[in-house]
């Protein structure tokens, strides 16, 4: 990396346009919901009056087991769904990367960018189809003895469905950081007697960890705000926080609450983002 | 007739490309020059099909159709931020819809002056804001009720306990926490003995219902619970009318409107006229047409729901919501709306706790 | 179990898992391309009794569809392109040396994946209408910018991860400067995250739903939404047929770039190949 170079003085000026997209059209925006969440609901109004007073008891009402057992749960199966996505999209990735030819590379690169294009509400509805409770699937699954109206079943099929957006986007990201390492230190490990799969843990991964901390994060972020998936693959009883929050943007109207839920949500997943962030980067440092 | 050499076919046809292009950057079609134009909030499909074709019976009024994009509730945020501009002359909604609109004070008052045909229809479901006057112009009415799906069904239900049955595992969708206001747990709460103001018999009984396992699906918005049904997910609901007309065009569908012991509900589709808009007088002269009983007949024929006005013809396949005294009596019942839906809140969030980990 | 053998066994159980994967997603499509066909009109168990053109007949006949498809593909264009200049602007100033803080703002960078869409529509409404900007079009492209910049911007980064820093010192004491250095070397080795983070970018801007609800006006819409706005009391197998034309479309467009340009140019080959 260069160090002390003049080059530097050119990069404060590059964060510009992004600090201020984001500053117009996220933060302060995200401010004005801040301030509705402090503020009292009138039930039967929408969302809070002018003049409201200002309160705490939208948090406080989510200090119960079940909001968050709520939690819990998105976060468990987003964890669930994420990291299999990543076990799912590195050997893909790689394989796309070094093992096929160019040309089928292209096509492979032209399956997941057109699956990409997948109205996520249709893909979800023929997961539903076809591995749903009402699908062809239904008499396997009694036989192996899987009830498939039972809750266990139904978190599955919503990581599952999580994970059919998740294995393109990270494979697509994955392969933009496997291209840039250098397949001679693999051959240079094999080489000296390590087996394959040594050298790929010791070498490989480490080498791929900033795509491999971008395909993680895409996959929880959208995992835990996912909305669609949760809604028809859970049928309304695994339910995340966005379907908490779906709630009260409807006619129910109370935005504060609405506000609230998704001020905490963010506070949790950006400390997650975090920490993640950087315990890998402490690790990958030599 | 203009000759129809391949030279004037691609003139018009580039001419037309043209208007229609430029017309579409400036962000509105050419209207014409007479009528006015108003900007109605519809619901899509059936709806504003029947409301397009009403439409076509007059030609004071143009109307720009912006559809309800997922629920009825979600086009109350945007009128909150652009207010007092609002963007839309009236907005279609029912009871659920009209109870924020009304305590917001954003409707303007209707009356058997500004609005003649209003004294064909009964008084007693006119919606009414805070100073007693009438807020909103009801169209058409639909029911909540229980309903099954006669070749899917393992039980022929004919009463709230027969949803126990233990043949029903995982047959029945039933409405989410901002579905049909709530009713089918005032429903239940009628069954066990209580009512809108005494609900925790009702709530006792749903835990019991969520805890049976017979419940496949909550329904979490209108599609969920057709969808639920016509795939053959689950076999018996307690939903509202659109969608169980949905389900009964291509199945056989019990409607139990009329059956003792289950209650019925009725809502009401309707029209709330927005304040501060320009057109008022058009808007209000359009929406008397479309309450008059031939356009209320034309949009039970083709949206589904029973006509309000006393002189209308209610046709074959609305039967089952039209009631005789005492057929209205002894199944419907009429709750206290303005307590059902100033405990909408407070029941989501009851919800959330005690219903939702059970199921 | 030798290493060679363990190897192996490793290699035969990647192969199968990347099998399954493939076939599990490739369902989805096959079955939407069976439901847009599905002559019902309503979302029936599979397989299909009777098949029929009227979801797409009916989708090229409607003109709310096809208004919904121009301003989607405007907004997608629009926004993407603005998205993906944002995105590696500060993806490159993130990449660049190490100082307090730098992984924090990276995480921050990623906030607006945090909060669900729906949120994120309803507080940039509030806000713009408060700023008096009531323009349909204007506030959908804030909207579309605010969820698609994250990608770019990470994807970016991905891309630019592991690229040697000693590339640029070497055109730089060549006599490069430093624009030059940019977009002659380290450009093409990031080209992958680049594109993929275009690709991000138009693709979730032509499939959100949630943020568009909250930001659409009387006069703009985008298709998604008008597909949405049609199901009221049953599911409108349109969408299936709009998706299957979206599929078919991105399909042709990699088509005739590969003809054009060959797509391994533009996705790129990294540093090694």
């Amino acid at each position: 990396m260069p160090q002390g170079r003049p080059v530097k003085r050119a990069y404060p000026a590059l964060l510009l346009p992004g600090a201020a997209v984001y500053l117009g059209f996220f933060f302060l925006p995200l401010a004005g919901l801040f301030r509705e969440s402090f503020r009292q609901f009138t039930p039967g109004g929408v969302g809070s009056a002018a003049n409201a007073p200002f309160t705490l008891a939208n948090y406080s009402e989510l200090l119960t087991p079940s909001f968050a057992e709520f939690f819990l749960e998105t976060m468990r199966i987003s964890l669930l769904a994420s990291l299999t996505g990543l076990l799912f999209a590195f050997p893909l990735a790689y394989w796309l990367a070094r093992r096929l030819s160019p040309g089928w590379r292209a096509t492979a690169v032209g399956f997941f960018v057109t699956l990409m294009f997948l109205s996520v509400l249709v893909r979800t509805y023929a997961l539903e189809l076809t591995l749903g409770a009402a699908g062809p699937l239904r008499p396997i699954l009694l036989g192996v003895g899987i009830f498939p109206n039972g809750r266990g079943y139904i978190e599955l099929l919503v990581a599952g469905g999580l994970l059919h957006y998740i294995v393109p986007m990270a494979t697509l990201t994955l392969l933009a950081t496997i291209q840039n390492v250098d397949p001679r230190l693999f051959d240079a490990a094999q080489n000296l007697g390590a087996p394959g799969w040594k050298a790929h843990l010791t070498i490989t991964l480490p080498l791929c960890a900033r795509g491999l901390l971008a395909a993680f994060l895409f996959s929880f972020t959208f995992s835990i705000s996912a909305f669609v998936i949760p809604m028809i693959l859970g049928k309304g009883r695994v339910l995340f926080i966005s379907n908490l929050i779906y709630n009260r943007f409807s006619e129910v109207a109370d935005y504060p609450s609405g506000a609230a839920i998704s001020i905490v949500l963010f506070a949790v997943a950006l400390t997650i983002v975090y920490v993640t962030s950087r315990q890998l980067h402490r690790r990958s440092m030599p | 007739m203009t000759q129809l050499t391949r030279r004037h076919t691609l003139k018009g046809a580039a001419a037309i490309g043209a208007v229609t292009i430029i017309g579409d950057t400036l962000g509105s079609t050419r209207r014409a020059a007479a009528a006015t134009e108003i900007t109605a909030v519809e619901w899509g499909g059936d709806v504003v099909n029947a409301m397009k074709q009403i439409e076509a019976k007059q030609n004071q009024v143009k109307v720009n159709w912006v559809l309800h994009q997922g629920g009825s509730g979600a086009i109350l945020p945007k009128i909150k931020a652009s207010w007092p501009h609002p963007e839309y002359d009236y907005v279609s909604g029912w009871e659920g819809s009209f109870n924020g609109m009304v305590k917001e004070d954003w409707l303007v008052p209707v009356s058997v002056e500004t609005v003649p045909n209003l004294a064909d229809i009964p008084q007693k479901i006119i919606v009414k804001n805070a100073k007693g006057e009438w807020a909103a112009v009801p169209r058409a009415i639909g029911g909540i009720y229980c309903a099954y799906r006669k070749d899917t069904s393992p039980v022929e239900v004919k009463s709230l306990d027969d949803l126990f049955d233990t043949r029903l595992k995982g047959k029945i969708c039933w409405p989410g926490p901002t579905q049909a206001m709530m009713l089918p747990l005032v429903a239940l709460a009628l069954h066990a003995g209580g009512n809108e103001h005494n609900m925790d018999p009702g709530w006792a009984l749903m835990k019991k219902l969520a805890q049976s396992g017979n419940i496949g699906r909550i329904g979490v918005t209108d599609t969920d619970f057709s969808t639920s049904l016509t795939s053959g997910e689950t076999s018996v609901g307690f939903y509202s009318e659109p969608q169980l007309t949905a389900v009964a065009k291509s199945f056989p569908v019990v409607r139990l409107t009329k059956q003792a012991g289950m209650p019925t509900f009725l809502y009401q589709s309707g029209f709330a006229i927005l304040k501060n808009r320009p057109n008022l007088t058009a808007t209000l002269a359009f929406v008397n047409h479309c309450i008059s009983p031939e356009m209320s007949s034309l949009y039970a024929q083709v949206a589904g729901e029973a006509p309000l006005n006393v002189k209308a013809k209610t046709p074959e396949a609305l039967k089952h919501l039209s009631f005789t005294p005492e057929e209205m009596n002894k199944y419907v019942y009429f709750p206290d709306f303005n307590e059902v839906l100033s405990q909408q809140d407070a029941w989501t969030k009851r919800w959330e706790s005690e219903i939702a980990p059970l199921l | 179990m030798t290493g060679r053998a363990l190897d192996n066994l490793l290699r035969l159980l990647g192969m199968l898992m990347i099998g399954g994967i493939v076939c599990f997603l490739l369902i989805p499509i096959v079955v939407t391309v069976v439901m847009a066909f599905d002559a019902r009109a309503y979302l029936g168990p599979l397989p299909p009794p009777a098949y029929s053109l009227r979801w797409f007949r009916r989708f090229f006949s409607d003109d709310y569809f096809l208004r919904g498809l121009g301003t989607s593909v405007q907004l997608a264009l629009l926004s993407a392109t603005l998205s993906l200049c944002v995105g590696v602007a500060t993806a490159v100033a993130l990449d660049r040396g190490s100082w307090r803080g730098k992984e924090a703002l990276t995480s921050l960078f990623l906030s607006p994946l945090i909060v669900p869409p729906v949120v994120t529509g309803f507080a940039l409404l509030l806000f713009l209408s408060g700023l008096g900007l009531s323009n349909g079009f204007a506030r959908l492209l804030c909207g579309h910018i605010i969820i698609t910049v994250p990608y770019t911007i990470r994807s970016t980064l991905a891309g630019l991860s592991g690229i040697d820093g000693s590339l640029t010192e070497a055109a730089l004491i060549l006599g490069a400067n430093e624009r030059s250095a940019f977009w002659d070397v380290t450009f093409p080795l990031a080209r992958t995250g680049i594109v993929c983070g275009a690709i991000f970018a138009f693709a979730i801007s032509m499939d959100d739903v949630a943020v568009s609800i909250m930001l659409t006006d009387a006069n703009t819409y985008t298709l998604p939404v008008a597909l949405i706005s049609s199901m009221r009391a049953n599911f409108d197998l349109s969408i299936a047929a709009a998706s299957v034309l979206l599929m078919l479309a991105t399909l042709a467009l990699i088509l005739v770039l590969e003809k054009l340009v060959g797509l391994d140019r533009i996705i790129g080959q990294g540093v090694f190949r």
